[in-house]
């Protein structure tokens, strides 16, 4: 596998400014990292300042400019505070990337053991956030002229993992979420589009990493070989999303995952 | 073209419609397929899982288990078109978190009494969450939620013999939409037969063959009956 080739994508998004959910590990700080090495300011949103400021200090160790916001992005008045701070700082918004989400969405399930708790927890950030990102976050997106917005889903709301019945309705549920808003949202330019990734992320390494065995098979279920790095691969893909390439791309769900799925 | 009514003979059969009553004349065709019908919904307290679990056991208590339930859990606030932006956060709550939420309480009632001797439970739907339609961005959101977590279950309770599958009609075919100005073109595509399916007489049919024997071995599918309007992947 050759190293992926940032250099000759330096500038793609410069001038851009990113808002990243979920950004202080895993997949949006891939994202996060990645933005930041085309140009992007990249505003990490975090629960955690702490979590946050390691990955704004790996944006700026590349040379990126990053912004860290402390948001639960799960409450209205949070994303209205992330939407100012932003601004004040950047003058606009031109790229949304959802990619919060519960700490359950890990956890198994039987769907009869599923409390409203549960529901909440999930639900909360997978439904609730999108939608107040949306509305606040519009008309920023509007006036930039290359709007993006983009959901981090799952092929489990594709396929429908049984492993957590609430994580793949909260995952399908943000496919159409995202179809019907890129239609509403086409005519002013913005468009809408979702990211089903396969990453290998810490939290995955350290599982595979305990039993080889299931490591292998695991690899085995990607034609590629291989589970995508957070910054490298799946980073990289959304990059290019948020480019002019990708400008006539809408309401899609896009899988970034070696290949695992491909019933559609 | 009359369908098989031996198909349902005999089988019991719970229409459980939630808001916007979407599948209404779907079972006044079920039931012409010699099922014995109970209608549930308006009178479920939704109000909590343990209320709508007492809800469908007295309905059991009081009928027997069901051998085929048909679900259409639609909340009245999904059905008004609005710009996202526009839209009170109750009304997307009620409409996209507040419905799923609903459909999953009553699964969860659903399945201590169908698991144990098998059977079919069949959502049925707008075609409309397939492409999106803009200003129901609720309703999209919605229905594909409950379309992810009819697959995940199917998935959880396929070793029991249940079977979970999804029928994506016509908007236009279900009368609740008589009313509702959907933005989407309705001459985006050529339609292959020109028209709607009937709810009584062509979708109903769909529905005996899930929740009969010959069904048995459909599940988490995904069926469309727009008249070959959209014919996704």
């Amino acid at each position: 596998m050759s190293a992926m080739d940032w250099a000759s994508a330096r500038d793609l998004l410069a001038g851009r400014t990113a808002i990243v959910t979920g950004a202080g590990g895993g997949i949006g700080r891939g994202l996060a990292c990645a933005l930041g090495r085309v140009g992007a300011k990249v505003v990490v949103a975090v629960r955690r300042r702490t979590t946050g400021e390691e990955t704004a200090a790996l944006v700026r160790a590349d040379g990126g400019e990053a912004l860290v916001v402390e948001a639960d992005v799960a409450k209205r008045a949070a994303i209205d505070a992330l939407a100012s701070e932003t601004i004040a700082a950047y003058g606009g918004v031109d790229i949304v990337i959802h990619n919060a989400s519960s700490a359950l969405s890990g956890k198994t399930f039987a769907l009869e053991d599923v409390n409203d708790g549960d529901w909440d927890e999930q639900c909360d950030t997978a439904l609730a956030a999108p939608f107040h990102l949306a509305q606040v976050l519009f008309e920023p997106l509007r006036r930039s002229g290359r709007g993006r917005f983009i959901v981090l889903t799952s092929s489990q709301g594709l396929h429908g993992g049984a492993m957590n019945p609430v994580y793949t309705a909260c995952k399908s549920a943000q496919r159409g979420f995202v179809k019907a808003l890129a239609r509403e949202w086409g005519p002013h330019g913005v468009t809408v589009n979702a990211v089903a990734p396969a990453a290998l992320t810490d939290a995955a390494r350290d599982y595979l990493a305990r039993d080889p065995e299931r490591a292998k098979a695991a690899a085995a279920n990607f034609p590629l070989g291989r589970m995508g790095d957070v910054r490298d691969d799946i980073g990289a893909a959304v990059v290019a999303m948020c480019s002019d390439y990708w400008r006539y791309v809408t309401g899609q769900v896009v899988n970034v995952d070696g290949g695992y799925y491909t019933a559609l | 073209m009359a369908a098989d009514a031996s198909w349902l003979h005999g089988k019991r059969v719970f229409a459980v419609s939630v808001g916007a009553g979407l599948a209404d004349a779907v079972v006044d065709g079920v039931a012409d397929l010699g099922a014995e019908v109970t209608r549930l919904g308006g009178d479920l307290d939704l109000a909590s899982a343990a209320s709508v679990a007492a809800g469908i056991d007295a309905a059991v208590a009081a009928h027997g288990a069901p051998d085929l339930v048909v679900l259409s859990v639609i909340p009245t606030a999904a059905m008004r078109p609005d710009a996202i932006d526009a839209m009170a956060e109750a009304d997307w709550r009620e409409a996209a978190i507040e419905g799923l939420r609903t459909t999953m309480r009553l699964l969860q009632a659903l399945g201590p009494h169908m698991k144990p001797h098998g059977g079919a439970i069949v959502f049925v739907a707008p075609s409309l969450s397939l492409v999106g339609t803009p200003r129901m961005i609720a309703l999209s959101t919605l229905l594909e939620g409950q379309r992810g977590l009819m697959k995940s279950v199917a998935r959880q309770w396929g070793a029991s013999g249940v079977t979970l599958n999804w029928i994506a009609a016509a908007p236009r075919a279900l009368a609740p939409f008589d009313g509702v100005a959907l933005a989407a073109r309705p001459d985006a595509v050529t339609i292959a037969l020109g028209r709607a399916p009937d709810p009584r007489t062509e979708i109903a049919p769909l529905l005996g063959y899930l929740g009969g024997d010959a069904g048995r071995a459909i599940t988490g599918a995904t069926l469309m009956l727009d008249g070959g309007e959209w014919m996704v992947p």
